[in-house]
């Protein structure tokens, strides 16, 4: 009689740290689920970290600003295996991982609330 | 050869204004403006250029991202034009009396709910943590700390002196999901 190799087990990564805000890019949460490959510039000069995180700073206004004027919106969702789906956008989380909708049309009806994965979406459109 | 998502905000910022071809993962092409490329998930934001059509906005993921390719140059003028769709757009020029008599009524709503609230110039100080610039709406509020900007903001939003849009209580529901979004 054989014994089966046991597997081991696959812990989660916790979830974000209730005292802070979560933005913690050392967090395991962040670590596990986004690629490291936000990449600072390899030069360690003061000013061109400086200079980098201000265009830093514009790029995620604008992104945030983007996400603002989408909520609410009927928004168009291109996922993965050209799968396509409507919904309403309600919000982000911080690290652009999950986005939250309502109202989600699937082939098996409407799903009032849900979550989209990030890593299943292509792209999104919506009208102004 | 980097992929889209490793590379630097510098690299990002060179297709800013520009129109693209943005080639995704899976060989779906999208064309269009760059808005923006957020730093934390390289997604790549497009805005329509046809002229005679409703415009829109797509959000490219960044880890779909396999190719962007330049087609146009973009002006100050295509980015005044694209900004205007995302930055709220401007009231109409105040004068130097409406500016002041808004801040005055703002400086004395807040004194009203005991929040310490000094004058520098044309803006307002409060707690020494917040500034609010002219015209003294709640988004021209400017502060690091999240949870005193979103109590002034609805404070400003709530001051009864001031009526400039009719919204009430669901300015507040607007600002609770704005704060939670804004990280």
């Amino acid at each position: 009689m054989s014994m089966k190799t046991p597997v081991s087990v696959l812990r989660l990564p916790r979830g974000p740290d209730p005292n802070s805000r979560g933005f913690d890019p050392n967090s395991p949460r962040f670590i596990a689920l986004c690629p490291t490959t936000v990449s600072t510039s390899s030069s360690s000069s003061g000013s061109v970290d400086e200079e980098e995180q201000r265009l830093r700073s514009e790029l995620r206004e604008r992104f945030l600003r983007t996400l603002l004027l989408m909520t609410d919106k009927q928004v168009q969702f291109d996922m993965l295996e050209k799968v396509r789906v409507r919904a309403r956008f309600g919000a982000s989380d911080i690290d652009v991982l999950n986005f939250q909708v309502s109202d989600l049309e699937t082939p098996l009806g409407v799903q009032k609330e849900a979550l989209l994965r990030c890593h299943d979406v292509i792209s999104c459109s919506f009208e102004l | 050869m980097l992929q889209w998502s490793e590379r630097s905000p510098q690299h990002w910022l060179e297709f800013v204004n520009h129109e693209v071809c943005v080639t995704a993962r899976d060989q779906q092409r999208f064309e269009g403006r760059v808005f923006t490329v957020d730093p934390v998930s390289a997604s790549v934001v497009l805005v329509s250029v046809q002229e005679n059509e409703r415009p829109s906005v797509r959000v490219i993921l960044g880890h779909a991202v396999t190719d962007v390719q330049i087609l146009g140059r973009g002006t100050e003028e295509t980015e005044r034009r694209m900004k205007s769709i995302f930055l709220p757009s401007q009231t109409q020029i105040l004068s130097a009396e409406e500016l002041k008599s808004r801040r005055e009524s703002l400086r004395v709503w807040l004194e009203k709910n005991r929040v310490p609230v000094t004058e520098d110039g044309e803006v307002l100080r409060v707690a020494n943590a917040l500034t609010i610039s002219a015209p003294y709406g709640s988004g021209d509020c400017s502060c690091s700390n999240e949870i005193i900007l979103a109590r002034i903001q609805s404070l400003v939003e709530s001051n009864p002196g001031e009526q400039q849009t009719s919204h009430t209580s669901e300015s507040s529901d607007n600002l609770m999901r704005r704060s939670d979004n804004i990280c």
